[in-house]
């Protein structure tokens, strides 16, 4: 590298770094600063030093709140990242109409979260639901799909699905990564079908799965509008997201809100190590 | 050639900079003005349009939109008042209030700098903040330099909107009710009386549970009219008017009680916990709901056979408390706000100051009373067609022991949101009502 590129890499990084400063970092310790105070509304506050801190470890909402998420978080990873490999794995050992799967599988992704909860608003309704309205048809009694034992995997459902196509579209690419010739030794020693899936397709894209697991635990973390729209965080759904929203902008207690904002990035910082932690293997280069 | 580039990049990231410490030096600097510049030295009224006005943009921002009854009339209210006056163009900028929402985007509006011209609010407690911060102007002066204006209201609406300061920030508009909207063909059909008092409410509500209908239409999460009526039916004016503040009325224990007592008759809708309040209206609506808590401005959305079938009650009086049977929620709890920079801005404040005169003239009152079926503001108008239900909430009104605001306008919001939040576990028995309030007190003892 010659000793005049460096200025304009450095000229050309600021920028970036200007705008993560200014709508991440400068808002990440804003917060911190905020979950010292008790705030009333926008314009007044009040130091109270560790009190929000105080108030949090003993708040029973939000270690409800933290074990709806996981549970959630533990249905996102086994259905959202376990679907979408094995949907990869079928498309990716087809030859013919890839393309169209790949869109089919795609599409919910570009869906905006909210118009796919709007639509689940209407399959799970009691009164006159798809769903209750088949089962009627059919003879059966109605349900109540979003009761106290089942909303939060019925909220799972559309959660699940809108990201598996992304994850797919990940584990696709990742696949086609993977030379030929790997396979090819492959055939000459007889493995084929699910003994190669498992002997090496899977194995070799082993960092794209971890990439996705920590991906799918952030994501979790960052789940609202399904919640939000389909149960406002009753019966047992509350998540951190929702719970961070109604503090922080409904009850306008910024304050407490902000407390919770840095236990969710704690949280999910801890979280990602401890996969990266669990999924720890060679990293493998072909 | 390289240094120049270097240079030319560098400038450009020192602007963006610049411009970024600028957004927040303009708002340190409102704030200022907020606090010392106050509205003291009021230059005398010049409403008199000059000879040739410059364009003026004006920014209205409240709740006539989406599927609120008086939507067109407002809008046609608007309409009017750009062909009149050509130089200004308004900007009709809505969000329901139903949504939480609504109370956030209108605080971070006033707190960033992006104020609307005139703002339909709450007034009480939720306009606090927005008048302790010197966002929005009091409006004493102008109503009495324009006596045909002031004279124009009933006085009754102008005693309601003014703050607890004493001095009159929001204009009123419309006035509303609150109530037990009953579907008196269900009642009928089905041999049920009215609920006219607490044992018929309770033998209504579960000869209509064992009929397969809703007895009672109400959300747990959106609960504001569920917690507003029970409340008032128990503690009745004084002990709802106290909130929190000084301790828990034990009448508000046995409000939340009752609901609870209600709740086991089988109520509430089987997925009470889940909907929202356009949803239980809709169960209402649909006539799958005999009875519904809510408010004048519902009425007009009701599909026009139960609308027709509807008359409102006030929520029966609940034994052991206070209540006398005929305490009701209502009067006027919004109206126009003009902003602080606004009315600092010489270039928009005559016209703001004539669209609000407009805005709030006998006409528009009577166009606005009409659509959504609120009380009118203005003195001696009389709507025209309204519905039957909305004629019985005003005689319900009229012959009401009192006429409280809200329950939401007593506490602070997070207060409110704890008891909303406490809804279900108290009336599925995972909480007792003292415990709820206990929580509540608590939340309110922290935000003084």
């Amino acid at each position: 590298m010659m000793k005049g590129d460096r200025k304009y890499i450095v000229m050309f990084l600021l920028p970036a770094a200007a705008f993560l400063s200014i709508f991440l970092y400068y808002p990440f310790f804003k917060s911190m600063y905020l979950s010292f105070f008790r705030t009333k509304g926008f314009t007044t506050k009040t130091w109270v030093g560790l009190d929000n801190y105080v108030r949090m470890f003993s708040d029973d909402l939000l270690g409800a709140a933290t074990l709806n998420t996981l549970e959630l978080m533990a249905y996102v990873i086994i259905f959202q990242v376990g679907l979408a490999l094995l949907l990869a794995i079928l498309v990716d050992n087809i030859t013919w109409g890839k393309g169209f799967f790949r869109m089919v599988f795609f599409f919910p992704v570009v869906i905006s979260g909210t118009a796919i909860a709007l639509l689940f608003v209407l399959f799970y309704n009691f009164q006159f639901g798809l769903l209750n309205t088949l089962l009627q048809d059919m003879g059966f009694d109605k349900v109540n799909w979003l009761s106290e034992n089942m909303a939060l995997k019925a909220v799972a459902i559309p959660t699940v699905w809108h990201y598996v196509g992304f994850y797919f579209v990940l584990f696709l690419t990742a696949m086609s990564k993977i030379p030929s010739d790997f396979y090819e030794a492959a055939k000459l020693e007889g493995i084929t079908g699910i003994k190669k899936t498992f002997l090496l397709t899977i194995p070799l894209i082993m960092s794209d799965i971890k990439v996705v697991i920590t991906l799918a635990i952030t994501g979790t973390l960052k789940v609202f509008e399904f919640i939000f729209v389909l149960t406002r965080g009753q019966n047992d759904t509350e998540v951190l997201g929702t719970y961070m929203y109604k503090k922080a902008l409904v009850d306008q207690n910024f304050g407490y809100g902000s407390t919770i904002a840095i236990y969710i990035v704690v949280f999910g910082v801890l979280l990602s190590l401890l996969a990266n932690r669990l999924l720890k293997r060679d990293e493998i280069t072909y | 050639m390289k240094k120049s580039a270097l240079t030319i990049l560098s400038l450009i990231l020192m602007m963006s900079m610049f411009l970024a410490a600028c957004g927040g030096g303009n708002n340190g600097g409102n704030n200022n003005t907020g606090a010392t510049n106050t509205p003291s030295a009021t230059p005398s009224e010049s409403t008199e349009p000059s000879k040739a006005p410059d364009p003026v943009d004006l920014r209205v921002f409240s709740t006539f939109g989406g599927t609120d009854a008086a939507r067109e009339a407002f809008q046609k209210a608007l309409d009017d008042f750009t062909a009149a006056n050509p130089h200004v163009k308004i900007e009709n900028d809505v969000m329901s209030a139903n949504d939480d929402g609504f109370r956030t985007k209108v605080n971070t509006d006033m707190t960033s700098g992006n104020e609307p011209d005139l703002l339909f609010y709450f007034v009480g407690a939720d306009a606090n903040e927005i008048i302790s911060s010197g966002k929005v102007v009091a409006l004493d002066e102008e109503l009495a330099a324009d006596p045909e204006w002031k004279n124009g209201f009933a006085p009754a609406a102008l005693e309601f909107t003014k703050h607890t300061d004493g001095k009159t920030y929001a204009i009123p508009l419309t006035g509303f009710f609150e109530g037990l909207m009953v579907n008196k063909k269900i009642f009928a059909d089905n041999g049920i009386e009215l609920p006219t008092d607490w044992e018929k409410f309770k033998a209504a509500v579960s000869a209509l549970k064992a009929k397969g209908i809703i007895p009672l239409s109400g959300p747990f999460d959106q609960s504001h009219y569920l917690i507003e009526h029970f409340v008032l039916a128990a503690a009745g004016a004084e002990g709802q008017k106290k909130g929190l503040k000084d301790g828990v009325d034990p009448n508000w224990e046995k409000g939340l009680a009752a609901m609870k007592e209600v709740y086991d008759l089988g109520a509430f809708p089987e997925d009470a916990a889940t909907i929202d309040l356009g949803m239980a209206a809709n169960y209402y609506s649909e006539g799958l709901a005999a009875m519904i808590l809510e408010g004048s401005w519902a009425i007009g959305g009701f599909s026009d056979d139960v609308k027709a079938n509807t008359t409102v009650l006030p929520f029966p009086a609940i034994p052991g408390g206070a209540g006398t049977g005929k305490d009701v929620v209502g009067g006027f709890g919004t109206g126009f706000y003009m902003s602080k920079a606004a009315y600092d801005d010489a270039a928009k404040k005559d016209a703001t100051i004539a669209l609000l005169k407009h805005l709030t003239s006998p006409e528009v009152i009577k166009n606005i009373a009409t659509a959504n079926g609120g009380t009118p503001a203005a003195a001696g108008v009389q709507p025209e067609g309204l519905a039957q239900a909305v004629l019985d909430g005003f005689a319900m009104v009229s012959e009401a022991t009192s006429v409280n605001s809200p329950i939401d306008s007593k506490v602070t919001p997070e207060t409110f949101n704890t008891i909303r939040a406490n809804i279900q576990p108290v009336v599925t028995g995972k909480k007792t009502p003292a415990e709820a309030l206990a929580e509540a007190k608590e939340i309110e003892t922290a935000a003084k």
